[in-house]
């Protein structure tokens, strides 16, 4: 091998060398192809994907963890990391919140306070870091839980700031000249900013020089401590920056803001060519694995294509890159600093099996993955011939003859409840021919839903219809979509009644709540204790339920007692856990109520388990999930209506509503197999909410 | 008898102890054998991925993908469940596991990639993989002896908490007398002193990442049977958890120091927290901010108690991953 190339002669050859290697230290290029190529297959495959209106929608998106990944590039080239930069979106937006609220300060005021709460959180992690002498890893992992937990500790989970004025929100939604979205110029000279001052100056330099070795850097009179303090308290002061800029996105200020953000930050800065183990990375790579991850995203949704496509993809890319970037590095014999244990190359038979396993592994998930992408390119490009009539979001209705496309947003895609709504909603799609798009966020996340209908409104669909998680955040979006002629209804969960043309109202979260402590005066003789399982702390469906819940206690029920509430975070198991410890901790209590799907099963198990009897269970879950346990009788009841019905019934009236059937004032609409459906106002009632039991439960299969 | 090789497993204890000992006092009942049944039963999962991630942090490396794997496996297994292949359950789901911890090992030990970003790839990639193949759904109506492998509730809650100690204890003991064992520890202190002694850190890296993806199989298999039915979305967060159990138990993150049974006390305390603070009454608003607390208490501790090595002569440890070494 020819890697006998000493290290300085590869430093001095880098100062002559050419252009491409002194603007693509790392191979940013590769990215850079990327995304052309990106670029191409999308203008190919999505509707509007190449506009200039879609640019810079992609940035308005790009923005929140833009500025986290330009905070994470030096901490990262220093061969640090921060893991909390996501849970402190969350304290700050919630101090943000708070401030401006319930203390009633000027925006101004609490925007530097909640920036400074930013700084402190870095300058904690800091000092843990640079004093005690700590791993990064370590010690941002714990104040990923210490900050979050904080955030929800602080709102009990519940809180939910909105309402702020106009002329803050303008920083997320709004547009300068029209066209370009106002944060893009905070992500702009915070990416600036950060070019000069990591590569054009000597603090910059400095950090490379920490990165490729601390020690070295020391005796050479760097001072360490305090440049590494320096970047770990403006990782904090960007999260806050972060975490303003999407509270103004959204118009509401949550503990769950920027959950999961952190890795996001991470891919795009490794993406970007950065050495985890320090000493590489530019703005420029970071930018571009940024934009990498978010066109992906985007064009995907503008295809039509499952939004998992992106992660799946995304993890291959990013594995395919470092490998690419490795194999080059060797190729060209510059004295790879990552690696810990001699280059070796005698290659053994068993190496070559495992290799060669490897790749074939890989390229299975890749020949997959295209597989199934190219087969959704062809339906894809069927689809636009017919509709290539249409461009353009102003022309969203079709001419007679062509297929009207309903555009249907589940909370989450892979939650039960929502696969069942969606079991309806193809079947009447299929019934009425009209194309049917089904996308949304993978977990609950209410900057993804704006993401998605942002989407829409560029793909240019005929009607959306929205379960709104989060109603300040969404509505100005579905406005939007309103003024560019889509038809906008909201099912399962309303926006603000501006926002859109109809609610598909399958129940209210009073008629809910009201049923669920109906059911439980019921089974307890309207008497007793009983404790609540709920999703998580912070979610705001069951949060709005438990309000009525108690509100219909104290009106009705007074010797019947709510003696706790406690989180399952939407997981089984948790719930499984929890119930037990409830059951031990107050064995008074006669009923559990479980107000999330996967949660009633859960509870029901350790009812089961537990061998009690006398403790039954109720709740709101799928008939499914929850027949053996009600047909044993551990359950005695799940309150929920027919989702099944709520996803044909939503099919129907976005269908009926795009082509001018329902209009305001009609007082009831003809809904296929459902027959007549009443209209009240803007709402199309599916009726009241469905206690199954025992004797019901076998007639329904979802 | 060594006292000063532990200290930072007996720091963990000791915080684990004062722990209880607040708990005792605010809630005896917490000590019920059934609770303490429970607690082991619930936990026994996270104890198995916590020891394979031992093993991953021994050697210097990190995997944030178990709980995706954990997720995949358990899919699996109900999938074969419904296929009707009991008595191959526990060796495919093993395998499957082994197969995706082989593929991050082969990735990060032959190919020398990082683990953190390899694992991070197959974080969003397996998880996402899973949602598009079941889109959601539950596998359900298995069989009935899918449930407690058909052995009863009794006989195999035994069974389960036996298996996760037993794996335990077995690897504590191979992890300090058997040539392998050590093997780990020397990858992990200076990889490079371990090849001129002959090992060879490639396979150890290798085989460590498949132990994990094995163990990871089993724990799911081992939380399945605990059900009738398998959702589809397990395992979020699970990662954290282990890493966190590993690093309360006293592992240092940069590889080379740790112990099994700092690993159970780590995974043993935050098994409890959640617990704990539901028996005091305290509200469950604040137990991921406590959770937090603990890990970084435990960090302090160390300073605090005065046992910190300072690894560096210069004392400065800051790279995530062995680099600096």
């Amino acid at each position: 091998m020819s890697e006998a190339v000493p290290q300085t002669e590869a430093r001095t050859l880098k100062l002559t060398a050419p252009w491409r290697e002194r603007v693509f230290p790392n191979n940013e290029w590769v990215l850079l192809v990327v995304i052309l190529a990106e670029c191409a297959v999308f203008s190919l495959t999505g509707s509007n994907f190449l506009g200039g209106g879609n640019a810079f929608e992609i940035t308005r998106l790009a923005v929140e963890i833009g500025l986290l990944a330009l905070a994470l590039t030096p901490i990262i080239i220093t061969g640090g990391i921060d893991l909390s930069v996501g849970s402190m979106m969350g304290l700050s937006a919630v101090v943000f919140g708070a401030l401006w609220r319930d203390a009633g300060l000027p925006v101004p005021l609490a925007l530097t306070l909640a920036l400074t709460v930013g700084a402190l959180g870095g300058l904690l992690n800091a000092l843990i870091i640079t004093r005690l002498n700590f791993p990064p890893l370590i010690v941002t992992l714990g104040t990923f839980s210490l900050f979050r937990g904080v955030a929800e500790g602080l709102t009990r989970g519940v809180e939910n700031y909105s309402g702020f004025p106009a002329g803050f929100l303008f920083l997320g939604q709004g547009y300068v000249g029209g066209l370009v979205p106002t944060q893009l110029f905070v992500l702009a000279a915070a990416a600036v900013g950060c070019w000069w001052w990591l590569q054009r100056t000597a603090y910059g330099r400095s950090l490379y020089a920490i990165g490729y070795s601390a020690e070295g850097a020391r005796y050479a009179g760097i001072p360490v401590r305090a440049r590494l303090t320096l970047i770990y308290v403006l990782s904090g002061l960007a999260s806050s920056l972060a975490a303003i800029i999407y509270v103004a996105h959204l118009g509401q200020a949550k503990s769950d803001a920027g959950t999961g953000y952190e890795l996001m930050a991470i891919t795009a800065v490794v993406l970007g060519g950065a050495s985890i183990f320090g000493g590489r990375g530019t703005v420029l790579g970071t930018l571009l694995g940024l934009f990498g991850i978010v066109i992906l995203q985007n064009g995907l949704r503008l295809s039509g294509q499952p939004a998992e496509l992106a992660g799946i993809l995304t993890g291959v890319l990013l594995v395919a890159t470092i490998l690419l970037d490795r194999l080059s590095t060797r190729a060209r014999a510059r004295p790879a600093r990552t690696q810990t244990f001699a280059e070796e190359e005698e290659v053994r038979n068993s190496q070559v099996a495992v290799l060669s396993a490897v790749i074939l592994l890989g390229a299975l998930i890749v020949a997959g993955s295209n597989w199934m992408l190219v087969r959704s390119v062809k339906e894809n490009a069927a689809a636009a011939v017919v509709g290539a009539g249409a461009p353009g979001p102003n022309a969203a209705r079709p001419a007679g003859g062509k297929k009207s496309v309903v555009a249907l947003m589940p909370k989450a895609k892979g939650d039960p409840y929502f696969v069942s709504c969606k079991t309806g909603a193809d079947e009447a799609a299929k019934e009425l021919g009209v194309e049917l798009l089904w996308d949304g966020p993978t977990d609950l996340d209410p900057a993804k839903q704006n993401e998605v209908v942002e989407a829409w409104i560029t793909r240019g669909v005929d009607t959306i219809a929205v379960s709104v998680e989060n109603k300040e955040g969404i509505s100005t979006v579905l406005r939007k979509a309103r003024e560019r002629g889509i038809k906008v209804v909201t099912w399962d969960a309303d926006a603000e009644k501006n926002a859109r043309d109809f609610f598909i109202n399958q129940a209210t979260p009073q008629g809910i709540g009201y049923t669920l402590t109906d059911e439980a005066a019921r089974i307890t003789g309207g008497k007793g204790d009983f404790a609540i399982i709920t999703a998580s702390l912070s979610a705001a469906n069951q949060n709005e339920w438990i309000k009525y819940i108690k509100e219909r206690l104290a009106e009705k029920y007074p010797e019947l007692k709510l003696v706790a509430i406690q989180p399952s975070d939407g997981d089984r198991d948790r719930a499984f856990a929890e119930t037990q410890t409830l059951l031990k901790v107050y064995p008074q209590v006669k009923l559990i109520m479980a107000i999330a799907a996967p949660a009633v099963p859960g509870a029901a198990e350790a009812v089961k388990q537990s061998g009690r009897t006398d403790v039954k269970v109720t709740g709101l879950s799928l008939p499914n999930m929850c027949k053996p346990y009600i047909k044993e009788g551990v359950i005695e009841s799940i309150v929920l209506w027919n989702t099944v019905d709520l996803g044909y019934l939503t099919v129907y009236a976005s269908d009926a509503l795009a082509s001018g059937r329902l209009k305001a004032g009609d007082t009831s609409i003809d809904a296929g197999r459902l027959g007549k459906i009443e209209v009240a106002g803007d709402e199309v009632r599916l009726g009241a909410p469905f206690i199954f039991n025992k004797e019901n439960i076998d007639r329904f299969n979802f | 008898m060594k006292i000063g090789r532990y200290k930072r497993e007996l720091s963990a204890a000791l915080a684990y102890v004062v722990l209880l000992l607040a708990v005792g006092v605010a809630a005896p009942m917490f000590f019920g054998a059934g609770n303490l049944r429970d607690l082991a039963l619930n936990n026994a999962p996270v104890l198995l991925v916590a020891v394979g991630m031992t093993l991953v942090i021994l050697v210097g490396e990190i995997d944030i993908s178990v709980g995706s794997q954990f997720a995949v496996c358990s899919v699996a297994a109900g999938w074969l469940a419904k296929e009707g292949v009991p008595v191959a359950l526990l060796p495919s789901v093993l395998l499957l596991g082994a197969l995706m911890g082989a593929l991050n090992g082969a990735l990060v030990g032959y190919l020398r990639l990082p683990s953190i970003i390899v694992t991070l790839a197959m974080l969003v990639a397996w998880r996402d993989t899973l949602r598009w193949v079941t889109q959601g759904e539950w596998v359900q109506n298995l069989p009935p002896n899918f449930q407690w492998f058909g052995l009863g509730q009794t006989l195999a809650q035994w069974l389960i908490v036996g298996i996760a100690l037993g794996v335990l204890a077995g690897f504590s003991w191979m992890l300090r007398n058997v040539g392998a064992g050590r093997a780990v520890y020397a990858v992990g202190s200076d990889a490079e002193a371990a090849r001129l002694a002959g090992i060879e850190p490639r396979r150890v890296v290798f085989g460590v990442f498949v132990l994990m993806g094995a163990l990871t199989g089993l724990a799911a298999l081992l939380n399945a049977v605990r059900f009738s039915a398998v959702p589809s979305n397990a395992g979020i967060g699970l990662e954290l958890k282990a890493v966190a159990a590993v690093v309360v138990g006293g592992a240092a993150i940069t590889g080379g120091r740790g112990t099994l049974v700092g690993t159970l006390i780590g995974a043993a305390l935050l098994g409890t927290i959640g617990t704990a603070l539901t028996f005091v009454g305290i509200n469950p608003f604040w137990e991921k901010a406590i959770q937090g607390a603990i890990i970084l208490a435990a960090l302090v501790s160390d300073v605090a108690l005065g046992h910190f090595e300072r690894m560096r002569v210069g004392g400065l440890t800051l790279n995530t991953a062995r680099a600096a070494k």
